[in-house]
């Protein structure tokens, strides 16, 4: 792996534990140091346990101390989830057996093994999620603790759900832990960048071309779904959307665009540029590995290649995190991935559903018009 | 979440190392600091300087580099890595020196960091340990990035004038706690040399041995100071003073060092302590507690001296107004949790 200037995604370790922290009836214990444990713990805004390794832990082993740990939580009855960190792997401790007594859950998820991705998948396959034939309902994928936008999204998938008389079934991950095991047979995503790969995918809920062909998919599928009250939402909300773009394009100029973001947000916001606004994207940096695209994309995890990207282009708007704020203070700005720090978010807000495309127009629209003369 | 979710042993919580260091190293303005570890240990921290400096209002983004530790170099050592990443990071614009900080994997797969760091570059190359929980505490890095920047200092001549030592850069009252110090100074005519390491050039670190003493940000840092006094004969106080007579023995000493009187500088301080108890006069007679739980002893110390100045009478701890007790620096640090008593009081 190359050097990397002021990495801009969290790693593997984080991943995990987004994911498994998710699950309501799991006690999660990051196994290693307490930098490890507080980082996760700060950006999750979930309860974590740490094992707290020190020196002596590592020279003598981290049996005893991860013993400690793991005898303080038997008995609340939760499942005991355990992640590894770098040190504790490159041990080579086995740390299976050393658990043999209890019933703990064990995601080998190590900070050099990949990025908050990666992490969140091995976790989530540890988990060994299956579909319950017995299970009515869709699953709602793609929620993940480290999304600012998670807890909307679910929130915004639920309330369509809810007009087409669909029952929810297990949300990943955000749920209890028991429905990992009685998933429905049919899945809707939030975030593409975190899919569950359980059960058939009926589609994204990103973007409101994606949420239509989701529906419609949905009601050739499910018995008795109606969705003629989304369809109609929808109609109505995106003539709403483009009223209110066209008033802005009357006065102003489509802005040119540059994106940063994992590569499911980054696709939905060009998308959604493009097609409202007819807004030039100049340029993609996904934080992750890019996917297929029609606008220029490319892996850009560094704050230098941001950083350049954005000198580049010279984009009017720019979509990110707080770091690509702090780049570009005199352009408009609109934030959709962590960190977005600086700002204060009390309401849930989604990026998905109909809600989400309104509530990211609505944000995009405002700040351009801030930055107008 | 539970405030304490951790079997009790308190020695497991002393914060990461590399965190410690960062926190000095990323404040000086011309350097880059590589750290030879996995991103993930990187993005942290570029993620926590990001937030804390936001809240200071300092747009500055941080200048870290990572090795970049895959599993590969986890297997096969990371010196390759660290060489390639130095001589990128000294190749850098205006770059005047860099700075290489250790992470608990190399700690533990055993790269020779500092043989690395003595090669050629063409800039000078610091190395400071800083392994994680393998190399100590947060303060542990702090101390050791201070301790090894010092190091890079030669003797100057002595100037009437004070460095600041080991500020708490991630605080977010941290520019404010230094303007109190400064003004406190300043009544005794003193300048400031050196912030160290505060928003500092890499040149300036050469005049670090010019003050005439250094003031410690807390007593957590008495090993810079006894190797500062070692290097450069320079005496130290140490800790920045919290409460209203520490306030004013601060003052006391700083003129004892100096030599002066200081007698006009303790009753200038003095009637401003003064005026600003009476502008508290309403909390008069208030039955309060302190919060003991999420306080430091000499916090503590200073909120029941402040109390027992303004008359608040002590009740007991669920049945009347708990008031918040923070390390509050000098006299314009305590008219601020001052103000934070009254809303709780008057809650």
């Amino acid at each position: 792996m190359p050097e990397c200037d002021n990495p801009l995604w969290p790693c593997a370790m984080t991943g995990a534990a987004a994911c498994l922290a998710g699950f309501e009836g799991i006690a999660v214990v990051i196994h290693g140091s307490s930098g490890c444990y507080y980082y996760p713990t700060t950006l999750l805004h979930a309860p974590l346990y740490g094992t707290f390794i020190l020196e002596d832990d590592v020279i003598f082993g981290s049996e005893d101390r991860l013993q400690e740990v793991i005898g303080s939580l038997s008995g609340t009855g939760k499942r005991i989830a355990v992640i590894t960190t770098c040190v504790p792997a490159l041990l080579g401790e086995d740390i299976r057996s050393m658990l043999d007594e209890h019933d703990v859950i064990l995601v080998d998820s190590p900070g050099f093994a990949g990025d908050v991705e990666t992490g969140y998948a091995k976790a989530l396959a540890v988990l060994e999620p299956r579909v319950d034939p017995e299970t009515h309902g869709v699953n709602i994928d793609g929620a993940c603790l480290f999304d600012p936008f998670a807890a909307g999204n679910v929130r915004e998938a639920r309330r369509l759900l809810a007009m087409v008389s669909v029952p929810v079934a297990t949300v990943f991950s955000s749920d209890r832990y028991d429905r990992v095991h009685h998933a429905a047979p049919y899945t809707i995503g939030t975030n593409g960048d975190f899919p569950s790969g359980v059960g058939e995918n009926l589609g994204g809920m990103l973007g409101l071309a994606c949420v239509r062909e989701t529906f419609t998919r949905l009601s050739d599928t499910i018995d008795g779904a109606d969705c003629d009250p989304v369809f109609s939402e929808l109609e109505q909300q995106e003539e709403r959307l483009v009223r209110a773009c066209d008033k802005f394009l009357q006065r102003y100029d489509p802005p040119s665009a540059a994106i940063f973001a994992g590569a499911s947000y980054a696709l939905f916001a060009a998308e959604a540029l493009h097609q409202y606004l007819d807004a030039e994207i100049c340029c993609i940096g996904t934080r992750n590995a890019q996917g297929e695209s029609r606008f220029r994309t490319e892996q850009a995890s560094s704050l230098s290649r941001v950083r350049e990207l954005i000198a580049t282009h010279d984009p009017d708007l720019v979509i990110g995190s707080s770091f690509e704020r702090s780049l570009s203070q005199e352009k408009a700005f609109t934030g959709i991935i962590p960190p977005l720090r600086g700002r204060v978010r009390i309401y849930p807000a989604p990026l998905a559903g109909i809600n989400g495309t309104l509530s990211f127009m609505e944000s995009v629209l405002n700040s351009c018009m801030d930055k107008k003369p | 979440m539970t405030s304490n979710p951790l079997p009790a042993n308190s020695s497991r919580l002393g914060g990461c190392t590399l965190t410690g260091a960062i926190s000095v190293t990323s404040h000086l303005r011309d350097t880059v600091t590589v750290v030879h570890g996995p991103k993930g240990c990187s993005h942290h921290n570029v993620s926590l300087l990001h937030a804390s400096w936001l809240d200071n209002d300092h747009a500055v983004l941080p200048s870290l580099l990572s090795t970049g530790l895959s599993e590969k170099e986890v297997i096969f050592g990371g010196e390759e890595a660290l060489r390639k990443a130095i001589a990128s990071a000294a190749g850098g614009e205006g770059v005047r020196a860099v700075v290489v900080l250790s992470t608990c994997v190399v700690g533990t797969i055993g790269d020779d960091v500092s043989g690395v760091c003595a090669e050629d570059y063409g800039v000078p190359v610091v190395s400071i340990p800083s392994a994680g929980f393998l190399g100590g505490t947060f303060q542990d890095g702090m101390n050791n990035a201070l301790i090894a920047l010092a190091g890079t200092a030669g003797p100057c001549r002595k100037e009437r004038s004070v460095n600041i030592i080991g500020e708490m850069n991630l605080e977010f009252e941290v520019e404010e706690n230094y303007q109190e110090i400064e003004r406190l100074l300043s009544l005794l005519h003193l300048p400031v040399n050196l912030r160290f390491v505060h928003n500092l050039g890499w040149d300036q670190i050469a005049r670090l041995g010019a003050a005439e003493f250094n003031i410690l940000r807390s007593p957590a840092l008495v090993p810079v100071g006894e190797y500062l006094k070692n290097r450069f004969g320079t005496p130290y106080i140490a800790s920045f003073p919290h409460g209203l007579s520490a306030t004013l023995s601060f003052i006391r000493e700083v003129a004892a060092l100096c030599g002066f009187d200081g007698q006009e500088a303790l009753r200038e301080e003095c009637l401003r302590q003064e005026e600003m108890l009476g502008q508290f006069s309403d909390l008069r007679q208030v039955q309060v507690s302190l919060d003991r739980i999420h306080s430091g002893e000499d916090e503590l110390l200073a909120a029941e001296e402040l109390a027992a100045a303004l008359d608040l009478v002590m009740g007991t701890p669920g049945t009347c107004a708990r008031l918040p007790v923070s390390a509050a620096v000098g006299t314009a640090g305590t008219r601020r949790m001052l103000h934070r008593w009254r809303r709780a009081a008057h809650a």
